[in-house]
């Protein structure tokens, strides 16, 4: 997956140098409303909203960005899928909502064939992370508290997670209290507060694991952590899914290639330029963009899709 | 850091924040600049009658998002903006009580039955001195208490109650605010439900939207802003002018205003209202601290317990109450101002409003992002820095700014303000309803918002018709997805144990407080009917 991510950035990179000469000359139509499947405030929402103030600044593009959240980004999605697909409508949410969401929801009429990949601009260091005065050093210590009658309760914040671990209990023979809250903060807030002993943070853990506060039990990718590279991955501990994600900046499909060029183009150059708001952000936050787009993107996308069915079914055994 | 360099870094976040201007190398903080303002304006509304501070605060709130944005960098200046309004209105209510007999708020209408006959008998500026300075002595105190208990009580929340008591405690709050705003608890129950059945539409964690009867429009819920405003400022509005046209034709109340010689408040004067500020104040600031119980009753209590006192303290020469004493609006003033401080202690260590001033500083919060009123606030983090906190720390400094303005310039602009009594509610009605419905759109950027508003209008118009207080109903609304989300998350954390509510000791009494609350309130009102 890793390779493929470099390579897949490295041709995006080149395809956003190369970008057509149509591409550079496209203008809006109009002003552009950036759809947010996320909650106002969060680092998601803020990294949105960066991308467009430097939007602004280089192509002196007009952004309107609103925030249209929940149903895990199926709520944004819905309202982008009627939109007018000529550049002046695109929303930004994580690929899990054109994967998995869209999967397990049918009754909301969606596919990832709906909708016209731009560009992802990050993906998330996902680790599953206990504070570290609860005691346990490795993801094994915490299996030994389970198996010694404990309850340990595991913090999620998408039914995705909460499928994963549920599997993670299974593969290890204990079991869960799987709890979903309201997004990563309040996974890592349940966390320290005690209200939850263990759960899935994207990179938002980082800081903590850096001070020695929180541990990286495993991480929650088909990769090792960067920060922490000898945590056990899902695979090793005995499943085989994966949390694999990036943002992802969408259009309603029937998009023209020039639009989608330009757009997908700009907001890669922009992310992927450390000296830039939204690029110094991304930084930080997440490690580093992580850019794939164009067709590209749209079979990264329709391919979560499909491999989503597995999951379902794996974990309503 | 320490919990001194938080308390430091939240002055410093007040005055060090983006520069508005700066006058001779001073640069002045545009937060300073936002308090003030709201301040002014705080005691304009306060003196108008029809309007009151939370029209004003809900009305100004989705303008100055707009202006500011959602960045976390928003949240001084729009809620010290928001904060000067609740402390300007707080003594700016008793202006039209005093000098035109029409309490400006209806927590004023105690302060009428000395104030009034004050300025009957010429002494109309000394009443509103009193007033002022009873008032702002007040929420003084009642700010000092906010300060000293919200940390305490949330971290003490935070190290003892799970997710179960949690839960618990939500239910015990809300029901306890059905029982105790409005007609009977029967009607605070019907208002507090209908409240949460309108917080589950389009919500919850399925992905299908729930309780939408296939409409689309409803898929995401209603606004938070639609349903508060619609229902306490539109619903005001509908009602405020059906009122006026029943009474159209009326005769206005003209007041000559004549003012005989003593009107300065001398220190003697103040030793002897002393007093009954101090009783009403501690009166205040205990009914505040309990969610959902108004200003009006803490007014009518500071009251009595003042006039029981001064019966039996007055000599044969000085006014009884209700016949112009000094001591009469002091105790009024003092007890009613004391509330709006320690209201705010359930909002920031619970993240549970009790009036709907901390209805729209909540809202404010929500919106805006980045600062979630409740017990994780107040986590005095070493390692790092919790920016939380440090709002938290920049909000009390911008109270203590305001209650200083209050002190130093408050009384000469609320003497200033007779005027605005005599704004016509047929003009100024209008004008606010157009106001709020702009400031939703501004928001919402979508007409469906306007229309929602309007929707929650008529139903706000309805339950004051009904005498139904909607104030549980837009608790219950801002509560709702609290307290499933935190059920939903205590049933799992327990393993799915149905009854996770009542198998701990706490959840348990919590629980059964819920109820006897319910129950005790019907009862003492059938005796007292």
């Amino acid at each position: 997956m890793r390779e493929f991510l470099r390579i897949a950035a490295a041709t995006v990179l080149t395809v956003a140098v190369t970008v057509s000469a149509n591409a550079a000359d496209w203008i809006p139509p109009g002003p552009i409303k950036m759809m947010i499947a996320f909650r106002a405030g969060g680092g998601a929402d803020t990294q949105a909203r960066l991308i467009a103030e430097d939007l602004q600044e280089r192509h002196g593009w007009e952004i309107i960005p609103e925030n249209v959240t929940g149903k895990g980004g199926l709520n944004m999605a819905n309202q982008l899928k009627g939109a007018a697909a000529d550049g002046t409508v695109i929303g930004i949410a994580v690929t899990e909502t054109f994967g998995y969401n869209m999967a397990a929801a049918p009754g909301a009429g969606m596919t990832p064939a709906d909708f016209a990949g731009l560009t992802t601009t990050a993906g998330f260091q996902m680790g599953i992370v206990a504070k570290t005065d609860r005691g346990w050093a490795s993801f094994a210590d915490m299996v030994a508290a389970a198996e010694g009658g404990e309850q340990v309760r595991f913090g999620v914040m998408s039914p995705r997670l909460a499928d994963l671990a549920y599997l993670l209990g299974k593969a290890n023979n204990v079991t869960f209290n799987i709890v979903e809250v309201q997004g990563g903060r309040a996974v890592m807030d349940g966390v320290n507060a005690g209200d939850l002993d263990v759960g899935f943070m994207a990179g938002i853990q980082a800081q903590g694991v850096e001070t020695g506060e929180l541990v990286n039990l495993a991480s929650a990718l088909s990769a090792p952590l960067d920060q922490t590279p000898e945590a056990p991955t899902m695979e090793t501990l005995g499943v085989p899914f994966n949390s694999d994600g990036q943002f992802v900046f969408v259009a309603p499909a029937g998009l023209d290639t020039t639009a989608r060029d330009a757009i997908a183009g700009a907001i890669a150059a922009v992310v992927s330029d450390p000296e830039t708001k939204a690029g110094g952000l991304v930084q930080r936050a997440f490690g580093g963009a992580t850019v794939f787009s164009g067709q590209e993107l749209d079979a990264v996308l329709q391919s979560e899709y499909e491999k989503a069915g597995e999951l379902l079914t794996a974990a309503s055994e | 850091m320490t919990p001194l360099e938080y308390v430091w870094s939240g002055v410093l976040a007040v005055f060090q924040g983006p520069e508005l201007f700066s006058v001779l190398g001073v640069s002045i903080s545009v937060t300073l600049v936002m308090i003030f303002c709201g301040f002014l304006l705080g005691i304009a509304v306060g003196a108008t009658p029809g309007l009151a501070g939370p029209i004003a605060m809900a009305i100004s709130l989705p303008i100055l998002i707009s202006v500011f944005g959602f960045t976390p960098d928003a949240l001084l200046p729009v809620m010290g903006f928001l904060i000067g309004i609740m402390k300007g209105a707080t003594i700016g209510g008793a202006v039209p009580a005093i000098l035109f007999n029409t309490p400006g708020t209806p927590d004023a209408y105690m302060t009428t039955l000395d104030g009034y006959p004050m300025t009957q008998k010429g002494q109309a500026t000394k009443a509103l001195r009193v007033a002022h300075f009873s008032s702002v002595s007040g929420d003084t105190f009642s700010d000092i208490v906010l300060i000293m208990c919200a940390p305490f009580l949330a971290i003490l929340v935070e190290s003892y109650l799970d997710l179960p008591e949690k839960t618990a405690l939500l239910i015990l709050s809300l029901s306890f605010i059905a029982a105790a705003v409005g007609g009977s608890p029967a009607k605070g129950l019907v208002s507090a439900g209908l409240g949460l059945l309108v917080a589950y539409v389009g919500t919850g964690q399925d992905f299908y939207p729930r309780l939408t009867m296939g409409m689309p429009a409803f898929g995401q819920g209603f606004p938070l802003a639609a349903a508060i405003l619609g229902v306490l400022i539109v619903g005001a509005v509908f009602h405020e002018l059906a009122q006026y046209w029943r009474e159209r034709d009326a005769e206005r109340l003209e007041t000559k205003l004549v003012e005989d010689a003593s009107q300065s408040l001398s220190l003697a004067n103040i030793r002897g209202l002393m007093p009954y500020i101090a009783r009403s104040a501690v009166i205040g600031t205990a009914i505040g601290a309990l969610p959902g119980i108004g200003s009006t009753l803490a007014a009518t209590l500071g009251y009595t317990v003042g006039k029981q006192r001064y019966d039996k303290r007055r000599k044969e020469d000085e006014p009884a109450f209700g016949e112009g004493a000094p001591q009469g609006v002091a105790a009024t003033e003092a007890a009613n101002s004391s509330v709006s401080g320690a209201n705010l202690i359930p909002v920031l260590s619970l993240g549970i409003p009790g009036n709907t001033a901390a209805v729209f500083l909540i809202l404010a919060a929500e919106s805006i992002g980045g600062f979630n009123p409740g017990p994780s606030v107040f986590k005095f983090d070493a390692e790092r820095v919790n920016p939380e906190l440090v709002i938290a720390f920049g909000l009390f400094t911008a109270m203590i700014l305001a209650n200083i303005m209050n002190w130093t310039i408050g009384g000469l602009f609320m003497r200033s303000m007779g005027i605005m009594t005599r704004v016509p509610k047929q003009i100024l009605l209008p004008i606010v309803l157009m106001l709020t419905l702009t400031a939703i759109y501004v928001q919402e950027t979508d007409m469906a918002a306007v229309w929602f508003t309007l929707g929650f209008g008529l139903l706000g118009y309805g339950m004051r018709v009904l005498a139904i207080s909607p104030l549980p109903f837009v608790i219950a609304f801002i509560l709702g997805g609290k307290i499933e989300d935190s059920a939903r998350q205590a049933f799992a954390a327990t393993g799915g144990d149905p009854f996770f509510l009542v198998s701990s000791p706490v959840a348990a009494t919590f629980m059964i407080l819920a109820v006897v609350v319910v129950f005790a309130s019907t009862g003492r009102r059938r005796l007292a009917g």
